[in-house]
Order: structure tokens, then C-alpha cells, then sequence
């Protein structure tokens, strides 16, 4: 193409995208203007005079929406963190089981895989919440004295509490991450040479060491990349929390939406904070690759 | 003959499953648990699981609160999908059946617009009374297939040497992909209203379908992205050298080929779509899981969590494993068609 019929094609669509915004927005003001809401952050200061269940700081109905914001960001982190590290175990375990010589564990971990994969995430949250825990006759499931206990109340560890909320929601991600996550790491085994294998076997190394110190280093260059891609979709999935009532970021935006009306401040509000978060996610998946890598270089 | 393949078979079990002392251990404790498991679950599915709460709502779990007398309409879309599906996978090699396939498959979309709306003959019905297993596969097919133009442009967008056009459609790429899908398909029903102007209205479904077409269609740019990435500079070269003009290469050479590239992507893309349909659930839509969850509500049925929980997940299954068994029957006869050119 020439040079001016790339400027000229590049500004009709510009023209034609910005009108489009434009005249968005100006359905949009006139629609505001309607309803009389505006456009405007101040009501963030105001008490958001709902409870919440769950709050890792100290929290009472008198505070800001800004402060039940905050909370509701760190209580989708706790979830996420957590979830994330169940699935990263749970996956690996399976993915190694998908891959090793027992074809029984394989068969296992397939069914296990496929079941896992073919369900909708939300239908199995439901299962962990309303089956799992709320399900509970007998209110209490397993109890081994004072340290560990799950009941209907959630499960219970040295002292520490986790609401049946949270508890769903940790094992209901956890599971469907970690099938994802035994796909990656499956892949990633895989993607180490057959030659690699027979060579640690012919220098007379064990199944183990061969495993530890020859496969796995050779296969988590190309499993960082997607456990990265899968632990985003585990935080961008954990906004299913409001079906089971957990109070994270998304269900907190949701309740503020219900009693202020500010659906496109709430908008740009989670908007950001998501970004925060994959931000937050992605470089730390970086620092550990760029660790990766240069513990590779040194050896 | 018989005994020989017996005794491959015992060799077979002997190295993959008793391998050594820890793996014999291992499958023992494996065979054990799961045998009990087995007879666990098919002990509380004969005697102990109340199934009336699903063989009496049938025709809701389908069909949700369509008219009683109409319903035959979404039941012929169900089951001409269905026939489909089942002469795609096995019918006969007939070659007029090939060649007018995918016609086929493409003329069930109308099919199932005008069966389900209504008009020209038949009582109009509001997307209101759509619920069940007919809600979910329309807002599939409807989503994925508005989704499909819309994602090529996008990745054509970011492909594109024009710096303007290949920011623009980055921008959206990236942003739709960091927010989680259930937010879009909220804002979308509350924020399509507001961005419209006054005096035109969409109604719920079609305000669904229209936020998970601007969310896939960021999920497709990035697949199709992959195909066009994987598509050698040669080929464009050879095109341009046999005179072809910029939206002949574009419309001849490379779309089809990355297609083809894309395609296994794709169909997860429709996979995970169709799955994903279950969010509008809690956005007050009845389809396939809320009209379960409408049913638990109910107080005859009340506290029969298990048991509508566990035939959903079945249904789930089912659909997706006929799109999974139909996606790789595609993408063979995809590369059947490669290597006969």
C-alpha cells in the first residue's frame, strides 16, 4: 500500500471509532443525566453500612465503601493465594500420575482430568458449597481432637477458622485448576526428549534422581508459561465467589452497585483492581522464571 | 491364538501396573478404593438418590417455561442437532452428504431462530420464556458464531503494519482478557441500557449473547493470532508473485489457512463457551443451571442437592463430549482435505 493510503485508511477509522465512542458517551450522559446519578467518586467516603462476614482487617458497618473495597480486595487474594497453591499441589500430583509407568494411576488421573474438565466451574462450586459443606448431617465430617476438623461450619485448624464460604471456594477452584494445571505439567514432561530419559538411565541414576535432577529442570521452561496463563484464569475465575456468598471484590462491587446505582464507577473501580492483580501475578511468575533460568545458567 | 494374547495381556499388566514392590502396593490400594467407591455410589444411585426430582421436570430441564403446547418447536431444534451430530460422526460416506454438511449445520441456526421466536406462521414467543438445555445452545450458538468475525478482525487488527488500527485492537484484546467473564456479562446487562439511547431496548438474552460475543471474541483474536503468526512470509510472497491484490491474499490464502491452524483452539474456545454460558445462572437467566437451581427452590424438591446437581454435571458432560468428539472428527477431515491437495 502506498504511504498515503495507509494515513488515509487509518484516519477514516479512527474517525469511525472515536464517532462510535462519542456517540456512546453521549448516550450514556444522557441517560446518567435521566436517572439523575452523574459521575463521581465521592461516594466512596460515605459508610457503606453493609456487614461483611469475612474481613482480614478490622471492619465495621460505619466504615467507607472505600475501606470495604480494600477488604474485599484482600479477601479475593487470600482465596486466590490459597486456591493457587491447592491447585499447583493437586496438579502436579496428578500430572506426574498422568505421565509415570502405572497405567492404573493414569487411567485414574484421565477420568479425573476429563470429569474435572468437561463440568462447568460453577456448577462444581455449588457442589463443593451446597454438597460439601452445607451438606453435612452430622455437622461435623472429620475431627481429630483439637487440630483439625470439617464440619458444616467450615474446617477448622490449630486455631485457625476457614468459613464453609471460603473452604468451598478454595477446594472447588483448587480442583478445577489443578485439572488444568496436570494438563500443563503433562505437557511439559512430555516435551522433554525420550532420549533424556534413556540417557540418566544409562548412567545408572534412579528413577528418582534422573526425575529431580534431569527432567525437571529440562521440562519447567516450558510449563512457567502456562501456569502462568492458568493461574490468571484462576483469579479471574475466583469472582465466582459470589455464588457461594463470599464476600471478594467482585461481590462487594455487586452489593455497592445494589444500594449506590454507580454501576460504571464500580466498573472502572474492578476494572483496575484486576489489572492490579494479573499485574501482580504475572511478574511474580516472571521473578520466578527469570530465577529459573538463571540457576540454569550457573550450574 | 487366544491364550497367546491372554498371556501378552499378563505381561502387559505385569510391567505397567506390577512393576516393583512400591507400584504393586500402589495399584492394590488404587483397585481397592475405587471398587469401593464404585459400589458406594452405585448403592446410593439405586436405593438411596429420589430421581423424581428429575424425571418429573424433564420437559423443564429442557425447554424451561417455553408454552406447553409450543414445545415440540425447540424439541425438533434439540433433536435435529442431535441427527446431525450422529450422521457427521457415522452416517454414511455418501458424497452428496459431505458436500452439503456444513450447509446443513449452517441452515440450523436460522432454523433454530425461527423455531424459537416465532412469526411467519408460528406464535411469536418472548425470549423470556426460553429457559433449560434450548437457552444454553442458543446463547452458544449465537455467541460463537457472531464471536468468530468479529475475533478474525481483531487479530487481522493487531496484525496489521498500521500502527493506529494494531494499538486499537490491542487495547481491547488485552483489557477484555484481564476481567473476569462474569463482570462483563453483569456490566453487560446493566451497562448496554445506559450506552443505548433512549427508547431502544434489548432484552436480557440477547444483551447476554452480545457481552460473551465482545468477551470470546478477544479469547478468538488470540488464537487466530497464533495461526496467522504460523503462516511462513513465503506464502504471502508466492501470492503477491501470482498477482493476486491485498484482499485476495487476505481472503484466499491466509484467513483459511490460519483457521485451519486455529481450528483445535477454537473448538475449546466453543467448549469452555458453552460451559461458561452456566454464569448467567446467577445473572437471572434459567437456563440449564438455573433452571436447576429454580427446581431446588421449590419446596417439594427442597435439600435434593445431589441429585439435580449430579444429572446436571451428566448433561454437562454429555454436550461437551459430543463437541470434543465432533471438533477432532473436524479437524481430521481438515487434514484429510491438506493432504489431498
Amino acid at each position: 500500500m502506498k504511504r498515503s493510503r495507509k494515513i488515509f485508511l487509518q484516519f477514516g477509522i479512527f474517525i469511525i471509532v472515536f464517532s462510535l465512542i462519542g456517540i456512546l458517551i453521549n448516550n450514556l450522559t444522557i441517560n446518567l443525566i435521566r436517572t439523575g446519578l452523574g459521575f463521581n467518586f465521592n461516594w466512596l467516603l460515605k459508610p457503606a453500612s453493609f456487614a461483611l462476614a469475612e474481613h482480614a482487617l478490622p471492619y465495621s458497618t460505619s466504615d467507607s465503601y472505600a475501606w470495604a473495597l480494600l477488604i474485599g480486595w484482600l479477601n479475593s487474594l487470600k482465596v486466590i493465594v490459597s486456591s493457587l497453591l491447592l491447585a499447583t499441589l493437586l496438579g502436579t500430583v496428578i500430572g506426574f500420575a498422568r505421565t509415570g509407568s502405572n497405567s492404573l494411576l493414569g487411567l485414574i488421573s484421565a477420568g479425573y482430568i476429563t470429569i474435572i474438565r468437561q463440568t462447568p466451574l460453577l456448577l462444581q462450586l455449588m457442589f463443593w458449597y451446597f454438597i460439601g459443606f452445607l451438606g453435612l448431617k452430622e455437622n461435623v465430617l472429620i475431627s481429630i481432637k483439637n487440630i483439625f476438623k470439617i464440619s458444616n461450619q467450615g474446617i477448622e485448624l490449630t486455631g485457625l477458622t476457614f468459613s464453609s464460604e471460603f473452604s468451598a471456594l478454595l477446594f472447588g477452584l483448587g480442583v478445577f485448576t489443578s485439572a488444568y494445571i496436570a494438563e500443563v505439567i503433562r505437557g511439559g514432561i512430555l516435551s522433554v526428549p525420550r532420549g533424556q530419559w534413556e540417557a540418566f538411565r544409562s548412567l545408572g541414576l534412579s528413577e528418582q534422581t534422573g526425575l529431580i535432577k534431569i527432567i525437571i529442570p529440562q521440562a519447567l521452561p516450558a510449563i512457567i508459561p502456562g501456569l502462568t496463563s492458568q493461574y490468571l484464569n484462576l483469579a479471574k475465575n475466583s469472582t465466582l465467589a459470589i455464588a457461594v456468598g463470599y464476600s471478594d471484590i467482585y461481590a462487594i462491587n455487586d452489593t455497592i452497585i445494589n444500594q449506590t446505582g454507580r454501576a460504571i464507577e464500580c466498573f472502572i473501580i474492578l476494572l483496575t483492581s484486576f489489572l492490579f492483580l494479573n499485574l501482580l501475578i504475572s511478574n511474580s511468575m516472571e521473578i520466578i522464571n527469570k530465577i529459573i533460568i538463571n540457576s540454569k545458567k550457573y550450574n | 491364538m487366544k491364550l497367546y494374547s491372554i498371556m501378552i495381556f499378563f505381561k502387559k499388566l505385569k510391567k505397567n501396573i506390577f512393576l516393583n514392590f512400591f507400584n504393586t502396593i500402589l495399584s492394590l490400594v488404587i483397585l481397592l478404593t475405587t471398587l469401593l467407591v464404585c459400589l458406594n455410589t452405585f448403592r446410593w444411585f439405586i436405593f438411596n438418590a429420589d430421581w423424581r426430582v428429575v424425571t418429573s421436570n424433564l420437559s423443564l430441564y429442557a425447554f424451561g417455561s417455553f408454552p406447553s403446547d409450543e414445545q415440540w418447536r425447540p424439541a425438533i431444534w434439540i433433536t435435529s442437532l442431535l441427527l446431525l451430530s450422529i450422521i457427521t460422526l457415522c452416517g454414511p460416506c455418501w458424497k452428496w452428504i459431505q458436500q452439503n454438511l456444513l450447509l446443513a449445520w449452517m441452515s440450523t441456526i436460522p432454523l433454530g431462530l425461527y423455531l424459537l421466536y416465532g412469526g411467519f406462521g408460528l406464535s411469536p414467543i418472548m425470549s423470556r420464556h426460553l429457559g433449560g438445555l434450548t437457552l444454553t445452545i442458543l446463547l452458544t450458538v449465537c455467541s460463537s458464531l457472531l464471536s468468530l468475525p468479529f475475533g478474525i478482525v481483531l487479530a487481522l487488527g493487531r496484525q496489521s503494519s498500521l500502527p493506529l488500527i494494531q494499538k486499537l485492537s490491542s487495547i481491547y484484546i488485552d483489557v477484555m482478557r484481564a476481567i473476569p467473564l462474569i463482570a462483563v456479562l453483569f456490566f453487560g446487562q446493566l451497562l448496554i441500557p445506559l450506552f443505548l439511547p433512549v427508547g431502544i431496548e434489548i432484552d436480557r438474552v440477547w444483551r447476554a449473547i452480545f457481552a460473551f460475543t465482545l468477551f470470546v471474541s478477544a479469547y478468538i483474536a488470540e488464537d487466530i493470532r497464533g495461526g496467522l503468526q504460523s503462516i511462513p512470509n513465503t506464502q504471502i510472497e508466492a501470492a503477491h508473485s501470482l498477482g493476486l491484490n491485498q484482499y485476495q491474499i487476505m481472503q484466499l490464502i491466509i484467513i483459511p489457512q490460519a483457521l485451519r491452524i486455529a481450528l483445535p483452539a477454537l473448538t475449546n474456545q466453543a467448549i469452555g463457551l458453552f460451559q461458561n454460558t452456566s454464569l448467567m445462572a446467577i445473572l437471572g437467566l434459567v437456563e440449564l443451571l438455573g433452571i436447576g437451581r429454580s427446581i431446588l427452590a421449590n419446596p417439594e424438591f427442597i435439600g435434593q442437592y445431589i441429585e439435580v446437581y449430579v444429572w446436571l454435571a451428566c448433561v454437562y458432560w454429555l454436550v461437551c463430549t459430543i463437541m470434543a468428539i465432533l471438533a477432532r472428527h473436524l479437524e481430521q477431515t481438515m487434514t484429510i482435505n491438506q493432504t489431498n491437495f
